[in-house]
């Protein structure tokens, strides 16, 4: 996909607190129907940078494009505990002015895409961290935005959860939706990643940016290892 | 009569306490105002609300136990309501945002809800203080009550009276806070802690 067609971009974004430089001259880029990774080691920024494309903190300098609708997941799940799951899933709809009908229509769709149907009636106290996590996902994408970011959407899961999570990601962008989000795992990133941008401890730098789109599994995860090592 | 004027005061406290809490949301200006409006309640005594309660409305008014209860509860209220403000979760204003909420909804749906827990505990020692002062309120000048009967055995030189009517406070006030006030706090704690 050509360098216009990005949907989201950050150019050259630099942020500070306190005077001390967390992003230096960060740039990133999502395509539709893209999923993007950013991978960093702690305190990095990572999570600075998506508020910063999410528009929850300006730049001090730089500038964030986006060209269409964004939401973001954050890393703590958020659900409000006195509201059902289909109740904080719906909570986004029902301040968009959408008919109920089609409300809860559209949270059984997200919550059979993320595999907690059955589990909908459930208060987030009563379930597991897996579920808790794929509703607060649900909850953003049943505004069907066109830009998702996730920060850590991975942390804290068990194998299988993290496994259905990452088939739910790549059926996300086969929607044409386009995914930024952050991770640790090197193999999960691989295993789903269009592209990779690597970051360098803070303040954060671009170090590499690894093309995995169309590359078979093994040489993907292959790649990756490489640009981490050089 | 007395534990229905200490509800009564408390009702308004509380409502008022929880608009302002609204308020307190909406600008910095607001907060440093509701703040200050909070020291300047804290700092008045109880006798000088009852003293100025009584001048004003007169001695067989209802009206000056009701809202010296509610001027003790307020500042307690208030300040619960305001800490617990303060201390919310950036997150839970952003993930609002990130919703689409409309400003004005983030009060009621976000960021009261998860005051709740505070505000119950806050809630059951602001109702014992307020419980505890309007009897005294009562005494100084009402036409009924726990505090006007103290205060009527005690004129007329009626220890046993004043005893007896003393443990009716206490048990009222025991009752209140363990069968009731109690359980509320814990369901309350239950039902809204926020989960990480």
């Amino acid at each position: 996909m050509g360098y216009n067609a990005a949907v989201i971009e950050g150019r050259c974004i630099t942020k500070s607190y306190g005077g001390r430089l967390v992003l230096d001259c960060v740039s990133v880029r999502a395509d539709r129907g893209e999923l993007v990774a950013v991978v960093g080691p702690n305190g990095s920024g990572k999570t600075t940078l998506l508020r910063i494309l999410a528009g929850l903190e300006e730049p001090d300098s730089g500038a964030v494009i986006r060209r269409g609708s964004i939401t973001m997941v954050f890393q703590e799940n958020l659900l409000l505990p006195w509201r059902s799951l289909r109740d904080n899933i719906m909570l986004g709809l029902r301040y968009s002015g959408l008919p109920k009908r089609e409300a809860l229509r559209r949270v059984e769709w997200a919550a059979r895409l993320l595999g907690i149907e059955e589990h909908l009636d459930k208060k987030p106290g009563e379930v597991s961290g897996g579920t808790a996590r794929k509703a607060a996902i649900a909850r953003m994408l049943v505004l069907n935005p066109d830009i998702l970011l996730l920060d850590e959407p991975l942390a804290g899961l068990d194998v299988s959860s993290r496994l259905s999570l990452l088939r739910t990601l790549n059926n996300l962008r086969s929607d044409g939706r386009s995914i930024i989000f952050v991770d640790h795992n090197i193999a999960d990133v691989a295993s789903v990643a269009d592209r990779v941008y690597l970051l360098t401890p803070a303040p954060a730098r671009v170090s590499a940016v690894v093309e995995l789109a169309g590359l078979p599994r093994e040489e993907r995860l292959r790649k990756l290892v490489r640009a981490l090592e050089g | 009569m007395t534990l229905l004027r200490t509800l009564a005061g408390f009702t308004l406290a509380l409502t008022v306490a929880v608009f302002l809490g609204y308020v307190y949301t909406l600008s910095s200006t607001a907060r440093d105002a509701i703040r200050a409006l909070n020291t300047l309640v804290q700092s008045v005594s109880v006798l000088v609300w009852i003293i100025v309660f009584l001048m004003l409305f007169g001695v067989f008014s209802p009206l000056p136990p009701i809202l010296v209860a509610a001027a003790v509860a307020f500042p307690i209220l208030l300040s619960s309501i305001v800490a617990g403000l303060e201390s919310t979760s950036r997150r839970l204003v952003e993930l609002a945002v990130m919703l689409r909420a409309p400003r004005w909804r983030l009060y009621p749906d976000f960021l009261l809800p998860s005051l709740l827990p505070g505000l119950a505990g806050a809630a059951r020692a602001a109702l014992g203080a307020a419980l505890r002062i309007s009897v005294v309120a009562e005494a100084m000048g009402a036409s009924g009550g726990i505090g006007y009967m103290i205060e009527n055995y005690y004129s007329l030189a009626e220890p046993r009276g004043v005893f007896a009517w003393g443990l009716l406070l206490v048990a009222l006030m025991v009752v209140l806070d363990q069968l009731i006030l109690a359980r509320l706090e814990g369901w309350v704690k239950e039902w809204a802690t926020m989960q990480r």
